[in-house]
């Protein structure tokens, strides 16, 4: 293994709030974006208000929450942000959120690239024992990369948004590790239970 | 599912800041306790110092890395003591001190009770896969309470502690998982 935050289109790299959030703010002004990524209204943020935003969730993080940044290899771009909250140590269980900000890089599996790299982080390095997301079901773009990545439907909250006029349901997914090592013929040692 | 806050002897609670440092202030005191409960130099700390400190902790919230417990007897509701556990979440290890503060408590299977219920605890609702701890090797009450409760010696550190002019071992001991599941049978 010589790192585990390296796929093979993009690579996770460190969370600075400086820096995200001045990208933050400019693929906020995409309401396509912001409708794909976020469950409810918004407010636009400055990048000041956003980066203070960001810093302070830094600072609350480990050992519950990850942040990073995800970067082309190609050219080092940074596309997106990256988030795992951890929220049942007992159960190894931990919500992903994923965002691909720069819309070039939509639909040319980046976002399965990332979803790859950040599993084979929770599985291998932090041993969790599943991996949760949600996703809207009027992104279907997103759901087809998380079934690529070997996410499952779970269930779904019906109902639950409410954007142009209409409802829209929200979808649960979720990934077992034992079905991420059969998907990934991984090594033996990473099936030992322990935990 | 079983009862996990209360054992044969004893029950865990939560204790209030105040009612923590009334008790601690007296415990700090009993230099036998603190030789046997730490290693570190005996000190001497105000009541309100003590408490502030409670207070300073419990302004921190739940942190999932540490879970603290004091205990109280079945019998008088008498607060006698504390055990505290320290995960490693990434590995799922749990560190545990214990301590009884009443020395009227000890030597009668009290703190014998009170680890049954963290190893309990730790193992059914943090779901770690060991539990570990240490004790200092002139502490052979506790050797046997933890033995008894399926504790096995790992290891020792020679020499590591100096006290009245003598240096004395550290033991290290373990139990794991499926070692605590026979155990239960």
């Amino acid at each position: 293994m010589n790192d585990v935050f390296t796929g093979k289109l993009v690579r996770l790299s460190a969370f600075d709030p400086e820096e995200m959030s001045k990208a933050f703010t400019r693929w906020n002004l995409n309401s396509e974006y912001v409708r794909l990524l976020s469950s409810s209204a918004q407010p636009m943020q400055s990048a000041k208000s956003a980066a203070k935003w960001m810093e302070k969730e830094i600072e609350e993080m480990s050992p519950a929450n990850y942040f990073f940044s995800i970067r082309t290899l190609a050219e080092d771009k940074l596309i997106g942000g990256l988030g795992l909250d951890v929220v049942n140590w007992p159960g190894r269980d931990a919500f992903v959120g994923l965002g691909i900000g720069e819309t070039d890089y939509w639909s040319k599996g980046y976002g399965t690239d990332v979803m790859n790299v950040l599993l084979r982080f929770a599985f291998t390095e932090i041993n969790l024992r599943r991996v949760t997301l949600t996703v809207f079901e009027y992104n279907p773009r997103a759901v087809r990369s998380y079934e690529k990545a070997g996410f499952r439907h779970e269930g779904h909250l019906r109902n639950y948004l409410n954007r142009e006029g209409r409802r829209w349901n929200e979808l649960y997914m979720g990934i077992l590790r034992e079905e991420w090592i059969e998907l990934n013929n991984h090594a033996p040692s990473a099936a030992e239970d322990g935990g | 599912m079983r009862d996990l806050f209360h054992g044969e002897l004893v029950r865990i609670t939560a204790e209030e800041p105040e009612a923590r440092a009334k008790s601690e202030v007296r415990w700090q005191r009993d230099t036998e306790f603190h030789r046997l409960a730490d290693g570190d130099a005996a000190q001497i700390t105000s009541e309100k110092k003590i408490k502030e400190w409670f207070e300073k902790q419990a302004e921190q919230g739940f942190k999932p890395e540490r879970y603290p417990f004091s205990v109280r007897t079945l019998d008088e509701d008498k607060y006698i003591g504390f055990f505290g556990l320290w995960v490693d979440l990434i590995h799922s290890v749990a560190w545990v001190g214990i301590g009884i503060g009443e020395r009227d408590f000890w030597g009668k299977g009290y703190g014998t009770d009170m680890m049954k219920l963290c190893l309990q605890y730790a193992f059914t609702e943090l779901c770690v896969q060991r539990v570990s701890l240490g004790l200092h090797e002139y502490n052979p009450r506790a050797l046997r309470s933890y033995e008894k409760c399926g504790f096995r010696l790992e290891g020792r550190t020679r020499k590591d502690i100096r006290r009245e002019g003598r240096r004395t071992d550290t033991l290290w001991m373990g139990i794991l998982r499926e070692e605590w599941e026979a155990l239960q049978k």
